[in-house]
C-alpha cells in the first residue's frame, strides 16, 4: 500500500467527517510522494551539461533546437526556471506532473525530468533559436502561461505526438467525402487528437442516391462509423480517439441523432463512446416560443436547388423560403417544444448533446465574408470558419477546402494578474501560440494542414478564475465577479489583438481573408471605441492587480495600427475546459465555478482527490460548489467574458436531480437570448439518499 | 374463491410515507452493467497478484444476490400487505438480478470458463458462505401469512444481508479502485453499492414502521433475536474474511469495515448500534462516495446521470422578468 494514497485520502474522509480542510494531509502525501516514488524513480545527472548530452545521444530530445542555442544560454533558461523555487502545491499536480507530463525512460522505470526541466525545454522548442522569446517565455511559463496538453507534453521531444491535438472535419454528402473523412478520423485520432466532424450536409435515412428514392441510410450509421475509428486508434492503448458529430437540428434524421445517447437506445444506434452536438439556428427559438411545429429538410434537396450545403446556409434567415419551394421536400412536422424537451431528457440522462446557436455565433463572426462558422469542436470552444473540401474519384486530384486544428494555451488568472507587465504576458502567449501554429504540419489532412499555414489560428484562453476570485474575497456570480471578468477579457482581448497586430507587422504578412474581414474595415472595434468609460469598483481594481484598465483612446491607436498593418492570426481566443493542464498548476479549471471544495477525480485509471486552490478553513464560504449556485448568475458571467472573445468559450452547466426538463430548458434558453455561443456538457449531482431521506422524515 | 377482493395499488393515497421516494430514487438510478467497459481492466488482472481473492469475493457476493433476488425480495413482497411498498420491493427484486448478472459480466470478461466453473464449484462447497447464505434464506422461507413478526423477522434478515454481509466483499475491489487498480470493476461496485445502500434503508424503514406496531415485551424479544442474529452472522464473518483474504494483509482493514457496516445496519433498523466507532481505511471510505465525483469523460461513464423529470415547456419557460431582478 502506497501511503501516500492513503494520506491524499485522508484529506476527504476528514473534510465529510468534520467539515474541515486539512491541508497538512495533502502536503504529508505530496513528500510522501516524492520519497517514495519520484526520488527513487528520478534518474540523477551531475551535471545540465551532462543531461542535456544524455537526452540528445539516447534520442529522447530533437537535438535541431538546442543547437540553435549556445550551450550557456541553455543553462541560463534552466537556471531562471529553477530560480522560481517551484513547489507542487497539491499531491494531485505533483502525480499528474510525473504521471502524465514528465518524460520517462523508454522501459518506464526511471522519471527523466522535473517541472523546470519541462517547461525549460517546452521554452526553448518553441522560441526555435530566438533567445529574447526564450527568456520571456521560461519567465510566462514558471508564472501564468500554460500552453495545452499536447504541447506541454511533445515539445522537444524526439518521439513524439503532434503540439495540437484537437480537429473539425467538414464531411460533404458523397461516398468519396466519407470515406476520406473515415481516414482523417483515423489519422488524426492515432495522434491522440479529439475530432469534430459536422453530418448536417448527409442526406438523410430514406433519400434517393442516384434518383432512386428510399436508398440513403443516413447519418446514424455514418456516426457509428465514425464512433468505432475513433475506438480503434488508441494510442498505443493508452487513451481511446475520441470525437463529436454535429447535426443541424432541422436536419431531418435530428430525432434519432438526440435519442442515440440515451442510455436505454436501441444498440444499433446507440452511440456510447461518441460526443454529440446540436446546432440550434434562432429561427428554431422563435417557432418554440410562438409553439409552433418546425419542418425538417433534406441537404439533398437543398443542394440541389440552391447549389449551397445545408451548413453553408443560414437556416435562420432561408426558413421561409425552404418552407414556400415546392422542390424542397417537408421530411417531418415536429413540434419545437416536444423536440427540445427530448433534448433536455438526454442531457438529462447523458450530459450529451452540447449546443450551437449558429445565429449566435455567425452574427459576432468577425470573419464573416470569408464564409460561415458551422460547427465546433469536442470542447465547443473553436469556432472557426471551414470550407467543405471537394474529393474526387481516385483519378482526379481532390480540391482542399479549410479545415481546422485548434492549438491552444491558458493564463492562469491568479498568477496573470500578478505577472510584472500584462501586456508582454500575453504577447509571449501569443508568440508561443503562434511558433505552434507555425511548427505544426499536419500533412495526412491537407485541409487542415492548409488552413493552419493560412490563418494561424489559435486560442488563447483562461483558467483559475473561482481560485483568484475566493483569493480576493469576491463570490462567483457576484456583481464584482462579472465586473472582474469583463475587464480582463477585455484587456487580454486587446493585448492579444495587439500581439497579431505586432505579429503581422514584423513578418509583413497577415491571415487569409484579412482584407474582408470585420477587423480590416473597423466594424470590430466600434463596441470599443465607442463604449462608456466607467472606472471599476476597489475591489475589483484591486482584484486587476497588475493588469490594466483599457481606454477608448486605447482602442482607437489600436484601431488604426491593426486596419494599417493587419492580423497574423485569423481567430486568437478561446476558454478550453482545461482538465490535466489546470491540475498541474493547481488552478480552478478554466472560467468555471468548482464543482467540489474537495474533489474526487476519476481519470482513467486513477482516483486522487484535490482540495481546490487556495481552500483553507476560513474561505470555505467563498467557494460555493456549482450545483448550490444561480444558474443565471454563471450564465451572466460566460455573457460578460464571451463578449470579448472572438472564439467560444466552453459553458458547461450544472443541475441537480431535482430540476426538470424545463428549468433546463429555461436556462438553455436564457443563455441563448443573452449571446452566449455554445453549452458544453450539463453535469448532475445526484441527490444522494439520505439527503432525501433526510428532507422527508 | 370468488369471495376474494383484489385491491388495485393507488399510488395517488400516501400509503407509505417513503415508498415513492424509493421508488423515484430506484428508478433514477437505473443502469446496465454492459454500460461500463470492464475489458479495460483485462490487462492489470492478467498481472494481478491476489486473484484467487478477488474472484472468491465476487464468487460471494454472486451468491448473495442471488437468494436476495430468487428468495428476499419476492417473499418480502409477496407478504408485505402495503401495495406501494410491495411494487418497491419488486423493483428492488429486479436490481438485484441486474447485480447478479454483473458479477457473471466481470467474471466474463476477466476470466476463463474453467475458472468460472471453479469458482462456482467453490461456492457450492465453502461452508461460511453456505452458512450465512441457508441462515438467511431459512429466515425468508419462514414468513407467514398474516404474521408481522416473521415478516419483521425478513425485513431484519434483508438488511443484515444488503448492509452488513455485502461488504466484506465490497471492501476488495473499493480498496483497489481507489488506488487505480481494477478501477472499472469497483466502477460496477459502486454502482451496486449505490443501489444496495437504498434497499437497506428502505426496507429498514419498512420492518421500522412493523415494528413499532408490536407491544413492549414483543420488542425486547425481537430485539434479543435480532443481536444474536448479527453476532452469529459476524462470527462467521470474521472467519470467512481470514480465509479469502489470506495472504492479502488486509484481514484486519476488513473486519473494521464489517464492524462499521453492521452498526449501519443497526441504524436502517432503528436499533443502537453494538460495535466501537473505528477508524475505516480512506480509500474504502472514499469509495463509497459515489455522488458527484468528477469523471473523465472520455474513459469511464459516471455514476452521476439519472432519469430525467420532464415537464413540458410553456409560454412561462420564456419569461424572464423575475430573474432579472436580483
Amino acid at each position: 500500500m502506497k501511503s501516500y494514497l492513503t494520506l491524499n485520502n485522508e484529506i476527504l474522509n476528514h473534510y465529510h467527517q468534520t467539515g474541515k480542510i486539512d491541508l497538512e494531509k495533502d502536503r504529508e502525501a505530496t513528500r510522501q510522494y516524492f520519497i517514495e516514488h519520484v526520488n527513487q524513480k528520478m534518474r540523477k545527472f551531475s551535471s545540465l551539461e551532462e543531461k542535456i548530452r544524455f537526452f540528445i545521444e539516447e534520442g529522447y530530445y530533437e537535438k535541431e533546437f538546442l543547437q540553435k542555442y549556445s550551450f550557456e544560454f541553455i543553462n541560463k533558461i534552466f537556471d531562471i526556471a529553477y530560480s522560481y523555487r517551484f513547489r507542487f502545491q497539491t499531491f494531485m499536480s505533483a502525480s499528474k506532473f510525473f504521471e502524465s507530463y514528465a518524460m520517462k525512460s523508454r522501459d518506464g522505470k526511471e522519471i527523466l525530468e522535473t517541472y523546470e526541466d519541462r517547461m525549460s525545454i517546452i521554452a526553448l522548442y518553441l522560441a526555435n533559436g530566438d533567445e529574447l522569446l526564450a527568456e520571456k517565455a521560461i519567465r510566462a511559463m514558471m508564472e501564468a502561461f500554460q500552453p495545452a496538453t499536447p504541447t506541454t507534453l511533445n515539445s522537444g521531444k524526439k518521439a513524439r505526438g503532434e503540439l495540437v491535438s484537437c480537429f473539425k472535419l467538414s464531411m460533404d454528402d458523397s461516398m468519396n467525402s466519407i470515406a476520406e473523412n473515415l481516414g482523417y478520423c483515423l489519422e488524426l485520432s492515432r495522434l491522440g487528437g479529439g475530432v469534430g466532424v459536422n453530418l448536417t450536409d448527409l442526406r438523410p435515412l430514406g433519400d434517393p442516391i442516384k434518383g432512386i428514392a428510399n436508398r440513403a441510410s443516413g447519418v446514424m450509421p455514418v456516426a457509428k462509423l465514425l464512433e468505432n475509428a475513433f475506438s480503434y486508434s488508441n494510442q498505443l492503448g493508452q487513451r481511446n480517439g475520441s470525437g463529436v458529430a454535429y447535426l443541424n437540428i432541422f436536419h431531418a434524421d435530428i430525432e434519432e441523432f438526440i435519442s442515440s445517447k440515451k442510455p436505454n437506445a436501441d444498440e444499433k444506434i446507440r452511440l456510447q463512446t461518441l460526443s454529440t452536438g446540436v446546432i440550434i439556428p434562432d429561427i428554431f427559438f422563435e417557432l418554440m416560443k410562438k409553439d409552433e411545429d418546425i419542418v425538417l429538410f433534406s441537404p439533398y434537396d437543398i443542394y440541389r436547388e440552391y447549389g449551397k450545403r445545408m451548413s453553408e446556409i443560414s437556416i435562420t434567415e432561408m426558413y421561409g423560403e425552404l418552407l414556400n419551394n415546392p422542390n424542397i421536400r417537408k421530411l417531418k412536422q415536429i413540434n419545437a417544444r416536444k423536440l427540445y424537451t427530448e433534448i433536455k431528457k438526454s442531457q438529462f440522462e447523458s450530459g450529451y448533446p452540447f449546443e450551437i446557436f449558429d445565429d449566435n455565433v455567425n452574427k459576432q463572426h468577425p470573419l464573416k465574408k470569408l464564409g460561415r462558422v458551422k460547427m465546433s469542436n469536442l470542447c465547443t470552444e473553436i469556432l472557426q470558419v471551414q470550407q467543405t473540401s471537394i474529393i474526387n474519384d481516385q483519378d482526379t486530384p481532390n480540391e482542399y477546402g479549410l479545415d481546422v486544428s485548434c492549438n491552444l494555451g491558458s493564463l492562469d488568472i491568479h498568477h496573470a494578474t500578478k505577472f510584472h507587465d500584462f501586456e508582454e504576458l500575453v504577447d509571449t502567449a501569443m508568440r508561443l501560440l503562434t511558433q505552434v501554429s507555425l511548427m505544426t504540419n499536419i500533412k495526412n489532412v491537407p485541409s487542415v494542414k492548409k488552413a493552419n499555414q493560412m490563418m494561424h489560428s489559435v486560442g488563447l484562453g483562461v483558467m483559475n478564475l473561482h481560485g483568484h476570485l475566493v483569493t480576493q474575497n469576491i463570490l462567483y456570480g457576484s456583481k464584482e465577479s462579472i465586473e472582474f471578468i469583463d475587464y480582463f477579457m477585455e484587456a487580454l482581448n486587446f493585448f492579444s489583438l495587439k500581439a497579431s497586430m505586432l505579429l503581422a507587422k514584423e513578418k509583413g504578412e497577415t491571415f487569409y481573408g484579412f482584407e474582408i474581414s470585420e477587423y480590416a474595415n473597423g466594424h470590430y472595434f466600434e463596441k470599443y471605441v465607442n463604449k462608456l468609460e466607467k472606472e471599476p469598483s476597489e475591489l475589483v481594481k484591486k482584484a486587476l492587480g497588475n493588469v490594466p484598465i483599457i481606454t477608448k483612446e486605447m482602442w482607437r491607436k489600436l484601431k488604426e495600427d491593426v486596419m494599417k498593418y493587419g492580423l497574423f492570426n485569423a481567430y486568437r481566443l478561446a476558454i478550453a475546459p482545461t482538465g490535466s493542464i489546470s491540475y498541474v498548476r493547481s488552478c480552478t479549471a478554466s472560467i468555471a465555478p468548482i464543482t467540489e471544495r474537495v474533489e474526487i477525480r476519476d481519470y482513467a485509471d486513477s482516483r486522487t482527490i484535490y482540495p481546490m486552490p487556495f481552500l483553507n478553513n476560513d474561505n470555505q464560504h467563498l467557494y460555493v460548489e456549482a450545483y448550490d449556485m444561480n444558474v443565471y448568475k454563471i450564465i451572466d458571467l460566460y455573457v460578460a467574458a464571451q463578449k470579448h472573445v472572438d472564439q467560444g468559450i466552453s459553458m458547461t452547466l450544472y443541475v441537480t436531480d431535482k430540476w426538470t426538463t424545463e428549468q433546463l430548458a429555461k436556462a438553455y434558453i436564457y443563455a441563448w437570448m443573452r449571446g452566449i455561443k455554445t453549452v458544453y456538457y450539463v453535469r448532475q449531482r445526484l441527490q444522494s439518499l439520505e439527503e432525501c431521506v433526510a428532507c422527508t422524515i | 374463491m370468488y369471495n376474494l377482493t383484489y385491491e388495485a395499488v393507488n399510488w395517488n393515497q400516501s400509503a407509505s410515507s417513503l415508498a415513492k421516494i424509493f421508488w423515484d430514487q430506484q428508478w433514477k438510478q437505473m443502469w446496465f452493467p454492459e454500460e461500463i467497459a470492464v475489458s479495460k481492466d483485462i490487462q492489470q488482472w492478467r498481472n494481478f497478484e491476489h486473484q484467487e481473492t478477488y474472484k472468491k469475493v465476487f464468487g460471494g457476493l454472486t451468491l448473495l444476490d442471488t437468494i436476495q433476488t430468487n428468495i428476499g425480495m419476492n417473499e418480502i413482497a409477496k407478504y408485505n400487505p402495503n401495495l406501494q411498498e410491495k411494487a418497491v420491493l419488486t423493483v428492488f427484486g429486479a436490481f438485484e438480478a441486474i447485480h447478479a448478472k454483473s458479477y457473471s459480466y466481470i467474471f466474463t470478461t476477466l476470466c476463463h470458463n474453467d475458472e468460472i466453473e471453479e469458482i462456482f464449484q467453490w461456492v457450492k462447497k465453502n461452508q461460511l458462505l453456505q452458512y450465512k447464505t441457508s441462515k438467511i434464506a431459512n429466515i425468508y422461507s419462514s414468513i407467514k401469512e398474516n404474521d408481522l413478526v416473521s415478516l419483521w423477522k425478513a425485513m431484519f434478515a434483508s438488511v443484515m444481508l444488503e448492509s452488513f454481509l455485502f461488504y466484506s466483499g465490497f471492501f476488495y475491489p473499493l480498496y483497489l479502485g481507489g488506488q487505480g487498480i481494477l478501477r472499472n470493476s469497483a466502477e460496477v461496485i459502486s454502482l451496486i453499492l449505490r443501489d444496495e445502500s437504498i434497499h437497506g434503508v428502505a426496507v429498514g424503514i419498512f420492518a421500522q414502521n412493523i415494528f413499532n406496531q408490536f407491544s413492549k415485551e414483543q420488542q425486547d424479544e425481537l430485539k434479543n433475536w435480532g443481536y444474536e442474529l448479527l453476532l452469529d452472522l459476524y462470527d462467521n464473518e470474521l472467519r470467512y474474511t481470514d480465509e479469502i483474504y489470506r495472504g492479502t494483509g488486509l484481514e484486519d482493514e476488513v473486519k473494521a469495515y464489517i464492524r462499521y457496516n453492521g452498526n449501519k445496519a443497526l441504524m436502517n433498523l432503528g436499533f443502537d448500534t453494538m460495535f466501537p466507532e473505528e477508524e475505516i481505511h480512506p480509500i474504502v471510505m472514499n469509495g463509497i462516495r459515489n455522488e458527484g465525483s468528477t469523471y473523465d469523460f472520455f474513459s469511464q461513464k459516471g455514476s452521476t446521470y439519472a432519469l430525467a423529470k420532464v415537464e413540458p415547456i410553456t409560454d412561462e419557460t420564456f419569461h424572464f422578468d423575475i430573474l432579472l431582478d436580483d
